[in-house]
């Protein structure tokens, strides 16, 4: 089942130096002789969560020192999980170059933009350490959750990736789709409210899967473990997404140089 | 043993720029055999390759020749694996190496030496391979100091030289060439050419796509001839080339 997808993927984690190394040259080319590079980034998010947080920690009455953790770390995974699965749609379309000229293996591609943003997260990660050193330290017994949370979460963004890049090197109509539902999709997550706050409409948050995303690697963070629920939730999209990744990519992997 | 073997093997290009096309054309096309069609889903194809068949063995040189469009780039993109068949089949033994562009991927912000290393893992090279063969790489570009420098401050052909001393040192069963890869400078280009003949000579099959006959006769033994997508004539060199330029005399020629 799936032999030439999982063969696709094998040979794109064995040519790890490749896709390590081309998701860094598009960093460093993106940051070319500034002298604080990827850290411009760290510094604006930074700037942005001070604000939204002053702004919004008064409009919605809350805690400063509950609201701006919960809020700055949510948005640095927010930035994490949309930037992979903005720039996994044009993945392929962007690599045309590369696919058809020469045969290396596909999902590379998808390896790299996975490995760029997390290059860039690690950057943004900064904010988080700083957030938690000035606002109290985390619950250190569960924090050690994190790290499983983290790939999970990981794992998440990169079969949404792959069925997306695959389907937009065909319909170029959906990249501009994605960013317009992930655009929609940051105003009903609870990155800029506490989800406490939704009373009866709860519903927004229960049936929302990137709120469980969210708080797989936000709870360990922020001192409370993520529910049986958050796991079963998450494991399950990633178990059945990389399913239907796999078999969107064995039916359509061949495909991919003819319609970049 | 290197092989490479086709069977029946179809390419289908689609065009998708080409949503509809205009009803006088339609009509203009009709009962004129065509190499334009739609597939099942109303894409826009060209039929790049159609219905090819050969076989190719250890110690083949072969030329491919034939006009702008005859299929021949298509072809080594079909022996390279990067287009699949549409229909047909291709079965290929052997490490095939493609250098259909030789300057692919050249990054202008990084050092000569890590343009050496991206190239080389570009060409699917392992770290070990780049790192044995580095030095030899580095000597035939004649760079000096410069492989030190970003590739933003090369002249073209400093570019030049740096990318095809990469590419000429990959070990290739089966090697693919789209034209010969010229190398400007005059004082470079003898030891280029050797290096090139060395290239091909440590490779078990050649497959050398190029406008000139006269190229094709001094390095292949073989000869492919495409025309539209077919195979015109496959034999040894001198028979095909003969036959081709021949047609081409005539087809050139006005009439009386």
């Amino acid at each position: 089942m799936f032999s030439t997808a999982i063969q696709d993927l094998s040979a794109s984690l064995n040519a790890w130096r490749l896709w390590s190394l081309l998701g860094w040259l598009e960093i460093r080319q993106r940051y070319a002789r500034s002298r604080l590079g990827p850290f411009w980034l760290t510094i604006s998010m930074g700037v942005i969560i001070g604000s939204i947080g002053v702004v919004y920690g008064t409009l919605f009455n809350q805690n400063i020192a509950d609201y701006l953790p919960m809020m700055g770390i949510g948005l640095v995974f927010w930035v994490l999980l949309t930037s992979i699965i903005n720039e996994s749609c044009v993945a392929y379309i962007n690599s045309a170059g590369y696919i058809r000229q020469t045969s290396t293996p596909k999902l590379l591609f998808m390896l790299q933009v996975g490995w760029r943003n997390f290059m860039i997260f690690v950057h943004n990660f900064v904010i988080v350490i700083l957030l938690l050193i000035i606002f109290g330290t985390p619950n250190w017994s569960i924090f050690p959750i994190f790290f499983p949370g983290l790939v999970l979460f990981i794992l998440n963004a990169l079969w949404i990736g792959q069925v997306l890049g695959i389907i937009s090197a065909r319909f170029r109509d959906l990249p501009q789709i994605t960013a317009a539902v992930l655009q929609m999709a940051f105003y009903v997550t609870p990155i800029l409210f506490p989800p406490s706050m939704l009373n009866e409409h709860r519903w927004i948050v229960e049936y929302n899967p990137f709120a469980y995303l969210l708080e797989l690697v936000r709870g360990p963070l922020t001192g409370h473990a993520p529910s049986v629920l958050t796991w079963g939730v998450t494991g399950a999209m990633a178990i059945l997404g990389w399913l239907l990744a796999l078999a969107l990519t064995e039916r359509y992997l061949k495909r991919i140089p003819y319609w970049v | 043993m290197s092989v490479i073997t086709l069977q029946n093997v179809s390419v289908d290009l689609p065009v998708f720029e080409m949503a509809e096309r205009s009803l006088k054309k339609k009509i203009a096309g009709l009962g004129r055999s065509n190499r334009i069609a739609r597939d099942n889903e109303g894409v826009v194809v060209v039929r790049a390759l159609d219905d090819l068949s050969f076989s190719l063995q250890e110690g083949d040189r072969v030329g491919l020749i034939g006009q702008n469009g005859a299929g021949k780039s298509t072809l080594l993109r079909v022996i390279a694996g990067i287009y699949p068949p549409t229909s047909g089949q291709i079965y290929t033994r052997g490490r095939i190496v493609p250098l259909l562009d030789i300057s692919l991927g050249m990054d202008e912000l990084s050092t000569g030496r890590q343009n050496i290393r991206l190239r080389g893992l570009l060409l699917g090279m392992s770290n070990a391979e780049i790192q044995r063969k580095m030095e030899d790489i580095a000597a035939f570009t004649e760079l000096g100091d410069h492989l030190d420098l970003p590739l933003r401050t090369y002249s073209s052909g400093m570019r030049l030289r740096l990318a095809f001393a990469v590419s000429t040192s990959v070990d290739a069963d089966i090697l693919l060439l789209d034209e010969v890869i010229g190398v400007g400078d005059a004082s470079f280009l003898k030891k280029a050419e050797e290096r090139m003949l060395n290239l091909q000579s440590r490779a078990k099959i050649v497959v050398l796509a190029s406008h000139s006959e006269e190229v094709i006769r001094q390095m292949c033994n073989k000869a492919l001839w495409m025309n539209r997508g077919r195979i015109q004539a496959f034999g040894a060199v001198d028979f095909v080339t003969a036959q081709y330029s021949a047609e081409r005399y005539v087809s050139t020629t006005p009439p009386p």
